[in-house]
């Protein structure tokens, strides 16, 4: 890994944990309770950001891997790796911060939603991308295989969100991204806004070492010290 | 030659292969008459009625039979080597995933019928609706069916994980049809207008055509040797 890409990657993580930790003392002390929800409405701060984190390396998944598919660039397929482990664990914060507050606000752990549903099929879709990368002893089909199932996953993704949405929905409209504006008192808003840039830069500091990783592992290896003569130590 | 005679070739090769052998053929109907057998032992039908819940069982039926077969599509082939064989022949990627689909589709629809006769019968179905608005549902639902399972059925073949990798892949992606397939069966017996079905059907179709159309631009990727 150059210097300046390890240089990068810490100060995202770094600055990316500081904001987060910025995020939850303004969350804890600074916001005010919504007013119906109560104090359980802070989950939000965590969820909401989980899911759009989630949403761009799930993004990030699928364009590198068509282009993995396309050109067989090795670089699109690492990028596909790192952005996927990714899409994993800010999927399993949105998946588990979810219930959570739908068991204290909706009286049920999981409500058939559409964007809840949604978010649960497309993290399965991107476990199977991983059992296919480990399950798929050649690597090079391994690869293409993993690609593959990450292109069709995106794929689907409309046609998923259209027949869950036929399901009845308790969930909240988009109190940001909606067509008039984001609905949120300025405060909310921030405290969102800020845990979500905490999230992305941590994303992209995991992303970036991830990614240096993956390079490094499929270097090819010097030949061995036996076959040059050179000594072991 | 065109590539659709290609692949109705490949259709009735594999069709051949299947009645003679008939392994797969039979454990995937054996399956669904005995789900339907065990279905109908686990409902209690004084709290909820067959034609309830028919529907939606028969879809669920249909799903774990053609997941099941799914993993068996390749096999005679890749253990005689003959896949390989097949892939150096002059026939395009896509001519052989739509002739290998298509050989699907037909054993698809053998379990399918068997599976409604079987969960009717079981689960004391009378009044059933029309069976040509039956098939109107089944037809595009199955074609989506068979062309998930042939694309996927080609990646679990190489995978250590074998038919367990199967569900995991498949499953996320077919909950479209088993949503629209389902209501719509449902609403099928229940003889409600077709006016209530039309929409789901179009997004079977969608569905089906979309999942051919795909597969077959994305099958030389499970098959570059």
């Amino acid at each position: 890994m150059s210097t300046r890409g390890r240089i990068t990657g810490l100060a995202l993580v770094t600055s990316g944990v500081a904001t987060i930790l910025v995020a939850h003392w303004m969350m804890a002390f600074w916001v005010p309770n919504e007013a119906t929800q109560g104090v359980v409405q802070r989950i939000f701060y965590v969820h909401v950001p989980a899911a759009w984190t989630m949403f761009i390396a799930v993004g990030i998944v699928a364009l590198a891997s068509a282009v993995y598919l396309w050109l067989k660039d090795e670089r699109a397929d690492a990028a596909a790796v790192a952005a996927g482990e990714g899409a994993l664990i800010f999927g399993a914060i949105m998946l588990i911060s979810g219930p959570l507050w739908g068991r204290l606000i909706w009286d049920t752990y999981w409500e058939w939603e559409p964007r809840l549903t949604l978010s649960l099929l497309l993290w399965f879709t991107y476990l199977g991308y991983f059992m296919v990368r480990g399950s798929v002893a050649d690597p090079g089909r391994a690869k293409r295989f993993a690609a593959v199932v990450a292109v069709v996953g995106s794929l689907n993704i409309p046609l998923i969100h259209v027949s869950v949405e036929m399901f009845r929905s308790l969930h909240p409209g988009p109190v940001v991204m909606n067509p008039e504006g984001p609905t949120l008192p300025a405060d909310m808003l921030v405290t969102l806004l800020t845990m979500w840039a905490g999230f992305v830069m941590l994303f992209l500091g995991l992303f970036t070492f991830r990614y240096a990783v993956e390079r490094l592992r499929r270097r090819p290896l010097p030949a061995a010290a036996g076959e040059t003569g050179e000594a072991l130590i | 030659m065109n590539e659709l005679r290609r692949a109705w070739l490949i259709t009735l090769k594999d069709l051949r292969l299947e009645f003679r052998t008939g392994g797969r053929l039979v454990a995937m109907i054996a399956f669904v008459v005995l789900a339907g057998f065990l279905f109908a032992f686990a409902l209690d039908r004084t709290a909820v009625a067959g034609r309830d819940v028919a529907a939606a069982l028969l879809w669920l039926v249909m799903l774990f039979a053609s997941t099941a077969g799914a993993g068996r599509i390749f096999d005679a082939e890749e253990e005689e080597g003959a896949f390989r064989h097949l892939l150096l022949t002059p026939v395009s990627r896509p001519a052989v995933f739509l002739g290998k689909t298509a050989a699907n589709l037909v054993v698809i629809w053998l379990v399918t019928a068997l599976a409604f006769i079987s969960l009717t019968a079981f689960l004391d179905v009378r009044d059933q609706g029309s069976l040509a608005a039956h098939a109107a549902v089944l037809l595009p639902g199955t074609i989506g069916l068979a062309a998930t399972g042939t694309f996927f059925g080609r990646m679990s073949r190489h995978s250590s994980l074998g038919d367990t990798l199967l569900p995991v892949l498949t499953f996320p992606l077919l909950v479209p049809v088993i949503y629209f397939g389902a209501t719509s069966t449902a609403r099928v017996f229940l003889e409600r207008p077709w006016t209530e079905i039309s929409g789901s059907v179009r997004l079977l179709w969608a569905f089906a055509v979309g999942s051919v159309f795909i597969g077959a631009a994305l099958f030389r990727h499970l098959t570059d040797e």
